[in-house]
């Protein structure tokens, strides 16, 4: 790092960033619960961005990845182009992040094998029965060390480590089999949590496989009770960023509502240093600014943007950073008010997707609970759409909160009016 | 011009020989494949821009597999110094026995596998291309791609931004084992025009895409696609919601290629076999589409950006025919999966980089090409819809269900085109009745290969797919 800091001196950038990743990974890929390989990766790049002066107000830049293994001539040569680059590239000027103190995080020494072996064995501890059991799993553990450097003097140095487990599920009733998929972020192993997620994945698997066809609803209310409910909360995020303004995608203006005319739940939604083992606890962000608790939203009226340095400058938002955590609060609601009348739980989506540039919202049903009538209908297929802007001004969430890695947001969130392609053929039938 | 191999990859081969070699005193089997791929990324809008060394592909490093009693493990690293080549080698044992410490301590089983065979094979390919990224006249291209963003913004209604990436990769791979000695270089390039537009607090992105694999000179294209990308965006501002149901549907050639992918691209990856997870191990040999459907998955089916000549385990590029006429053939499948499957790789074995695991994965998936015109399709449709653009997509191997969101549908009503829109369109069903219930074959073929395919939620890899023009029968919503 200090050839680079040297060599960046001597250069012609005006202003530059150096960012030194080093990931120590290792990986365990299992077969039911037989090893069907082991990985291991030590590796570690380097990010360079310089800055060049152009016209006044204006600024250009040029970016790069390198490996270790380039020696200091090709260092050099690498940088020279880059700057050749940025010359070309001309944004609004901005400044880089200047030296701050950040808030401590304590994630304490990061043991790989110890985390590893967490892993493996709360796997091995998973209940399973005849008829509901694992079909193969991954682990990934992670420690992640992050240098980041700047030509303001900038210099702050993150560790922390960062866990990822897949995992398929099976549950079968005679011929009939089928698989549900999940994927955990964390900081280290939570046995518990994983063991509680994975118990009830395995009776959402039992219940699989017993689903009718999703009717033909048309419209119904929908209830969000699994993490396809950050993908709601993130779209309001995704106003607040600093980015997303600038680019004139978000419609969002300090002190009006996220949602124009809500009648339903409002939400204040803050950017947070960390939550419980999450895999982003990290005291700077990856341009070197501190990460600490800002709100984003307030009751639903817009209060800060947020995001990187140079979309945020040009807003004129100072003070700001890339957060890692989120929170968002309760809603008004307690579960049984949620669960009144008729209703779609959805607990397994193909893939559930918000487009942050329009709110459009749409998703393939894999598994849903259809209340009805006093009754519960187990149903598979179909999909739900509609546009989140507009079904957000009905929507409410339960005023009990759950974490998912990085994000706790309201535990149960309901959307009324929500377009359902059901199959019609079975009605047909 | 011939894409010429990377001199760095050439300075390494020896001392990974002898790394190689020192393995193979200890383990049963020893590949290892180094990879030096550079390229650039420009991203250009009216209110950023941004020029990067850095593409989905680029990277440097070096990955060894070894086996030893019937268990395959990896190490991954780029800090190789062919002087400190000793160094590296004690890192990687005492890496691997951690990792077995461990793995004993949890009385952890193994999968057994047999030996990956390894066969004699000696290739060096430098594929042609007409530019290389890294000699790229980048003010040049800078300049052109600035004026085109400036040009939508006049022409364009409603715009909020035009925006223009371009990305060129140029790819050099060395793989060595025992026998193999393979070594390629080739370059690829993918671009994409978006339009944004917004009426009335409503906002609308419309976007055509480039691939090939070829150098930059394939960014001379873009000027023909932005007046069509201009058309589009305003076509979704007017567009309306469409009424759930099912519909007789036009796929065109994008939407087709969204169909192979998640349908019988994914179905067919065969390390899925290996663990039970996809239906169609079951039903080679049985039909799951309708006569018209033949679909091709291979690296030598198209040239597009996953077109190598050797995957990222040293078997060569192949050609496979997955459906022939409605008959499930074949799945693709790594080297790994193959030996434990007791069949043959057909070269698929890819990894995100270097540092990844290889999975079973595409390369170019499409339909093949039939008889019919589009417009004899369009005068065969009485209430029906047009499907452009494509958004996303998601596989379901185990249950053959599909999810494909889908950017616009056109109506068609009494074998016409209406002029009514409808954005977006998320359509969903049971793979064996959506190819099942294709009735028309369109002549022509396209592939796209921009943007990238995971597994899961993971694993980005290169991929293209497409076809031609489909008539079906679909839900929509």
């Amino acid at each position: 790092m200090h050839t680079l800091v040297e060599l960046l001196n001597v250069s012609h950038a005006d202003a530059w960033e150096l960012i030194e990743r080093e990931n120590q990974g290792w990986e365990f890929y299992f077969i039911k619960h037989a090893l069907d390989q082991n990985r291991v990766r030590n590796t570690k790049t380097i990010d360079i961005k310089v800055y060049c002066q152009l016209e006044e107000g204006f600024i250009g830049s040029a970016s790069g990845c390198f490996s270790p293994s380039l020696s200091k001539e090709e260092y050099e040569k690498e940088i020279a182009q880059l700057i050749e680059n940025a010359k070309l590239v001309k944004n609004p000027y901005f400044k880089l992040n200047e030296p701050k103190e950040g808030k401590k995080q304590d994630n304490g020494a990061v043991d790989v094998s110890m985390i590893a072996k967490d892993f493996i064995e709360t796997m091995q501890e998973v209940e399973e029965t005849k008829t509901e059991d694992l079909n193969s799993y991954e682990i990934f553990v992670d420690e992640v060390r992050v240098h980041y450097q700047n030509s303001n003097g900038v210099d702050v140095e993150s560790v922390y480590p960062s866990s990822m487990l897949e995992v398929v599920v099976n549950a079968r009733k005679e011929d009939h089999e089928i698989e549900l998929y999940r994927m955990y972020h964390s900081g280290t192993c939570d046995k518990q949590s994983i063991k509680e997620e994975l118990a009830n994945t395995m009776r959402y698997g039992k219940d699989k496989l017993i689903a009718k066809d999703t009717p033909a609803l048309q419209k119904a209310d929908v209830l969000f009770t699994t993490s396809a409910a950050i993908d709601l909360y993130d779209d309001f995020i995704d106003q607040m960023s600093g980015a997303m303004k600038y680019r004139q995608i978000s419609n969002a203006e300090k002190g009006k509502p996220i949602i124009e005319g809500a009648s339903g739940d409002v939400f204040t939604i803050k950017a947070v240093p960390s939550l419980p083992n999450s895999s982003m606890n990290q005291a700077y962000d990856a341009e070197g600014a501190p990460i600490y608790e800002r709100v984003l939203i307030e009751k639903n009226i817009a209060k800060n943007f947020i995001g990187s340095r140079q979309f945020c400058y040009y807003i004129q938002e100072e003070d700001t950073f890339i957060p890692g955590n989120y929170e968002v609060s309760g809603g008004s609601k307690k579960e049984e008010e949620l669960r009144e009348g008729n209703y779609l739980e959805v607990v397994e989506f193909s893939d559930f997707q918000v487009d942050t540039f329009n709110g459009d919202m749409a998703g393939e049903i894999r598994l849903a609970y259809w209340h009805h009538d006093g009754e519960v209908e187990v149903v598979s297929g179909g999909s739900i759409s509609g546009n989140l802007r507009e079904l957000a001004k009905n929507m409410f969430a339960s005023e009990k909160q759950k974490q998912y890695n990085n994000y706790k947001i309201p535990a149960l969130t309901r959307l009324n009016d929500v377009i359902v392609t059901g199959i019609t053929r079975n009605e047909e039938d | 011009m011939k894409a010429p191999f990377s001199s760095y990859l050439n300075d390494l081969i020896e001392p990974l020989k002898w790394v190689r070699d020192a393995l193979l005193k200890e383990y049963e089997y020893v590949s290892l494949l180094a990879s030096d791929s550079v390229g650039f990324a420009l991203r250009i809008s009216q209110r950023a821009k941004s020029v990067s060394n850095q593409t989905m592909t680029t990277e440097r490093g070096i990955v060894v597999r070894v086996m030893k009693d019937g268990l395959y493990s990896e190490y991954a690293w780029n800090a190789f110094d062919p002087n400190k080549k000793e160094e590296s080698l004690e890192a990687l044992k005492r890496a691997l026995e951690a990792q077995y410490a461990v793995l004993q301590s949890t009385q952890t089983k193994v999968y057994p596998t047999p030996t990956i065979p390894d066969e004699p094979c000696e290739l060096f390919v430098e594929m042609e291309t007409e530019q290389l990224p890294e000699t790229t006249d980048m003010s040049k291209l800078i300049d052109k791609l600035v004026k085109l963003s400036d040009e939508g913004m006049e022409k364009g209604k409603n715009m909020l931004d035009c925006n223009v990436v371009a990305q060129s990769t140029h790819v050099s791979k060395l793989f060595l084992s025992k026998n193999r000695y393979l070594r390629q270089s080739y370059v690829y390039s993918e671009g994409m025009l978006a339009a944004m537009a917004a009426r009335d607090g409503r906002n609308e992105m419309s976007h055509e895409s480039l691939s090939g694999r070829c150098g930059p000179e394939l960014f001379d294209e873009f000027e023909s696609h932005l007046d069509s990308v201009l058309n589009t965006v305003l076509e979704v501002l007017d567009s309306t919601r469409i009424e759930p149901g099912e519909y007789e549907i036009i796929t065109s050639p994008e939407v087709t290629g969204l169909i192979a992918h998640e349908a019988f691209g994914h179905g067919v990856e065969m390390d899925m076999f290996v663990k039970e997870r996809a239906l169609g191990k079951e039903y080679i040999n049985c039909r799951v589409g309708s006569d018209l459907v033949t679909m091709h998955e291979g690296a030598l089916c198209a040239t597009d950006v996953a077109s190598y000549a050797f995957d990222d385990e040293g078997t060569l590029a192949g050609d496979v025919i997955e459906i022939e006429n409605g008959i499930l053939k074949t799945g693709i499948c790594d080297a790994l999966s193959a030996v434990r499957l007791g069949t043959k790789p057909t070269g698929n074995g890819k990894r995100q980089n270097y540092a990844h695991k290889v999975y079973t994965r595409m390369t170019n998936t499409v339909f093949d090409s039939g008889e019919a015109s589009v417009e004899e399709m369009i005068q065969s449709i009485e209430y029906g819809y047009l499907l452009r653009g494509m958004r996303s997509g998601m596989e379901d191997p185990k249950h053959w269900g599909i999810q494909c969101i889908i950017d616009r549908g056109y109506e068609i009503k009494d074998g016409k085109l209406t002029g009514k829109v409808v954005a977006p369109i998320i359509m969903t069903g049971y793979v064996p009745d959506l190819l099942g219930s294709i009735s028309m074959v369109s002549k022509d073929r396209e592939t796209f290969g921009s943007g990238g395919c995971g597994k899961g939620y993971k694993e980005w890899v290169k991929v293209s797919d497409g076809g031609p023009y489909l008539k079906a029968k679909a839900r929509l919503g």
